[in-house]
C-alpha cells in the first residue's frame, strides 16, 4: 500500500510546532512558480510570522558582484499587525497567491518610507574594514548583535534606520557564492533574541541561500536554452540563405561568360529572379520572430481570443465552404501565456487547418479542461493528413518552402507554447485529417500543485 | 570520363552543377533525394558522390551511412549550406566538406583533387 502526501501551509494545525510550519512554508516556497522576489518575501514572511517563534521584522539585502545592497524590509508596525500576519498564514485553505498578494500590499504601503531608505544602503563585500551588515555576508557567518549602539563594528547609518539594540544577521550563500543577507529583529515586542531563534534562523538562511543559488542557476540555464534556440534559428536562416545565393552566384557566373546564347541568358535571369524572391520570402517569414519578445506569461481568458481570431478577415475568407464547429466549455480557468502571441499562433493553426480542408469538409475547434486544471485547445481538420516523414519534422522551421501551407508557422506556434510552459501535440494519419492539441497551464493549476 | 553522382534537392542547384561540372569534363548524374541516389548506386558505378545534408525524407547523413554499409569504395564530398558540421563529417564520413557559396570554385577544386588521387 502506498500513501501519497502533498502538504500546504494550511495542513499544519495551529498547535503544531511553529518551527515545523516555518520550515514547511520556506521549503515549499522553493517549488512555487513565482518570481524569486516573491518567494523570498514568503520566506521573510515566514521568518517574521508570530511573536512567539518568529521575529518581528526582516530586512533583506541582496549581493550583486561585490556589493551588498538593501532591498526590502518586511514587518508589521505593531504587535497587533504581527499577529494579524500570523493569522493570515494560519487561515485554512490559504495558498501562496494569498500570501504573496498580502506581501505585495504590505510592500506597496511601505514603499514610500522604509524601503526607500533601505534601498539607499550599499556596502562593499571586499573592502576592509568590513562593517555590519557587510561582515556576516562576506564571512558567511551568522552574527548576533547585542548592544548595537555601543558596537563599533555596526555601521551607524544602518543602525539609525534599524533603530534597535539587538538584531541577528543571517548570511544567504551557497558554497562560495554570497547571495545576500537577512537582518532579523524584535523591534516591536522587544523580546530578547534566544539561542533557539538563532539556530532556526540560521537553518532558514541556509535553505534560502540554496534556493536563491539554484534559482539563479536555473535562470542561467533558461538563458542558455534561449541562446541555443537562437543558434538553431540562425543555422536554419543560414541554410535558407545559402541555397538561393549559391544558385544566384552560379548562374550569374554563367551569364558573365560570353558564350551564352539568348535562350540561356533568359533562362538564367529567370532562375536568378526566382531565387531572389525566395530570399525575400525568407526575410518575410522571419519577421514574426524578430518581433517576438518572450515576456513572462500572464493570466488571460481563452474564449475572447478564440472569438477574435475566428472573426478576423483572413479566417472569415478562408472558411467559406468549410463547416467550422466551435465548442468552448463554460467556466474555463484563465490560462497562462501571452494573448497576442497566442492569437497569432491560433491564427496560424486555423489557417493551416482551413487550407488543408477541402470545400465541404469540417474544422472543429474545442476548448476544455485538461490535466492539472489546465486547458486543452484542439483543432481538428478533415484534410488529407500528414505523411509520417513530415509529421516528425512538422515543428521544425522551414520544413518546406515549396508547399504553401508549411514554413515557419508551426515552429512559431511551438515557440509560443514553449514560452508559456505549455506544449503542442499533433495526431495525424494520411486520409484521416490532422489534430493539433495545445496544452495550457492555468494559474489555478499552479495552486493545485502547490 | 569520371562519373559523378550529385545528390541535391534544390532544382536550380542540380541544374547548375550538372552544367558546370559537365563543362569540366565529368559525366554528371543528379539525384533529388537519398532514395533516388541509392537506387542509382545500386545500378551503376560512380567515381565520386557529392551530397547535400538537409534534404526531404532521408537526409544526407542517412545516405552516407547506407553507402558505408554497402562498402562501396567511393569518395564523398559533402556540399552543404551548414558551416558547423565540418569537423563531424570529416572525421567519419566525408573526404571533403564544401560550404555552398556563390562561387563553384571550391567545389570544382575539391573534385579535381579527389579525382586525381
Amino acid at each position: 500500500m502506498i500513501q501519497e502526501f502533498q502538504f500546504s501551509a494550511s495542513d499544519f494545525e495551529k498547535d503544531e510546532p511553529k518551527e515545523l510550519m516555518l520550515l514547511s512554508i520556506i521549503s515549499q516556497s522553493f517549488f512555487q512558480p513565482f518570481s524569486i522576489e516573491d518567494n523570498l518575501l514568503v520566506i521573510l514572511t515566514a521568518l517574521t510570522s508570530g511573536s512567539g517563534v518568529g521575529f518581528n521584522r526582516a530586512m533583506l539585502f541582496r549581493a550583486s558582484g561585490e556589493i551588498l545592497r538593501g532591498e526590502l524590509w518586511l514587518g508589521p508596525k505593531s504587535a497587533e499587525e504581527a499577529n494579524s500576519i500570523w493569522e493570515v498564514l494560519s487561515t485554512p485553505g490559504i495558498g501562496y497567491i494569498e500570501i504573496i498578494e498580502h506581501n505585495r500590499a504590505l510592500l506597496r504601503r511601505e514603499a514610500d518610507s522604509l524601503n526607500k531608505r533601505i534601498k539607499a544602503l550599499a556596502y562593499s563585500l571586499d573592502r576592509e574594514p568590513l562593517s555590519i551588515p557587510a561582515l556576516p555576508a562576506a564571512k558567511r557567518e551568522v552574527v548576533w548583535v547585542k548592544g548595537a549602539w555601543a558596537e563599533p563594528l555596526v555601521d551607524k547609518s544602518f543602525l539609525n534606520i534599524l533603530n534597535v539594540d539587538e538584531f541577528l544577521c543571517v548570511p544567504l550563500f551557497s558554497g562560495d557564492e554570497i547571495l545576500g543577507e537577512v537582518i532579523l529583529d524584535n523591534a516591536i515586542t522587544r523580546r530578547p533574541i534566544e539561542h533557539k531563534d538563532v539556530k532556526l534562523a540560521s537553518l532558514c538562511g541556509l535553505m534560502a541561500g540554496n534556493y536563491m543559488y539554484s534559482t539563479t542557476l536555473q535562470k542561467k540555464v533558461v538563458e542558455m536554452e534561449r541562446m541555443a534556440a537562437l543558434g538553431e534559428m540562425a543555422m536554419f536562416v543560414m541554410h535558407q540563405l545559402r541555397n538561393p545565393l549559391a544558385a544566384i552566384g552560379g548562374f550569374t557566373d554563367q551569364l558573365l561568360d560570353s558564350t551564352n546564347d539568348a535562350v540561356r541568358t533568359r533562362r538564367n535571369l529567370d532562375i536568378i529572379r526566382k531565387e531572389i524572391k525566395r530570399l525575400e520570402d525568407v526575410l518575410f517569414k522571419l519577421s514574426p520572430f524578430l518581433k517576438m519578445d518572450l515576456r513572462k506569461p500572464i493570466s488571460f481568458e481563452l474564449p475572447p481570443v478564440v472569438q477574435a481570431v475566428l472573426q478576423s478577415t483572413n479566417i472569415q475568407l478562408k472558411r467559406e465552404g468549410i463547416q467550422v464547429d466551435v465548442e468552448v466549455e463554460n467556466g474555463l480557468p484563465e490560462i497562462l501565456g501571452d494573448p497576442t502571441y497566442f492569437g497569432e499562433a491560433l491564427r496560424n493553426l486555423l489557417d493551416n487547418a482551413l487550407e488543408a480542408t477541402p470545400r465541404g469538409g469540417r474544422v472543429s475547434l474545442r476548448a476544455g479542461r485538461g490535466e492539472k486544471n489546465g486547458v486543452v485547445l484542439s483543432i481538428q481538420d478533415t484534410g488529407p493528413g500528414l505523411p509520417e516523414a513530415i509529421k516528425e519534422k512538422i515543428f521544425e522551421p522551414f520544413l518546406s518552402t515549396k508547399e504553401k501551407s508549411m514554413g515557419v508557422g508551426l515552429f512559431y506556434v511551438k515557440r509560443v507554447m514553449d514560452a508559456c510552459g505549455g506544449r503542442i501535440e499533433v495526431e495525424s494519419e494520411p486520409g484521416k485529417g490532422t489534430l493539433f492539441r495545445l496544452f495550457f497551464r492555468s494559474r489555478d493549476g499552479r495552486r493545485e500543485n502547490g | 570520363m569520371k562519373k559523378l553522382l550529385i545528390v541535391e534537392d534544390e532544382e536550380a542547384l542540380c541544374l547548375l552543377y550538372k552544367e558546370e561540372l559537365s563543362r569540366e569534363g565529368y559525366d554528371v548524374t543528379t539525384a533529388h533525394d537519398a532514395e533516388q541516389a541509392l537506387e542509382m548506386l545500386g545500378r551503376e558505378h560512380f567515381d565520386l558522390i557529392i551530397t547535400d545534408i538537409r534534404m526531404p525524407g532521408r537526409d544526407g547523413v542517412e545516405l552516407i551511412t547506407e553507402i558505408m554499409g554497402l562498402r562501396k569504395d567511393v569518395p564523398i564530398i559533402i556540399n552543404t549550406a551548414y558551416q558547423s558540421y565540418r569537423e563531424d563529417f570529416m572525421t567519419w564520413a566525408a573526404d571533403a566538406y564544401v560550404v555552398k557559396s556563390s562561387s563553384l570554385d571550391e567545389l570544382k577544386a575539391k573534385i579535381k583533387e579527389l579525382m586525381s588521387r
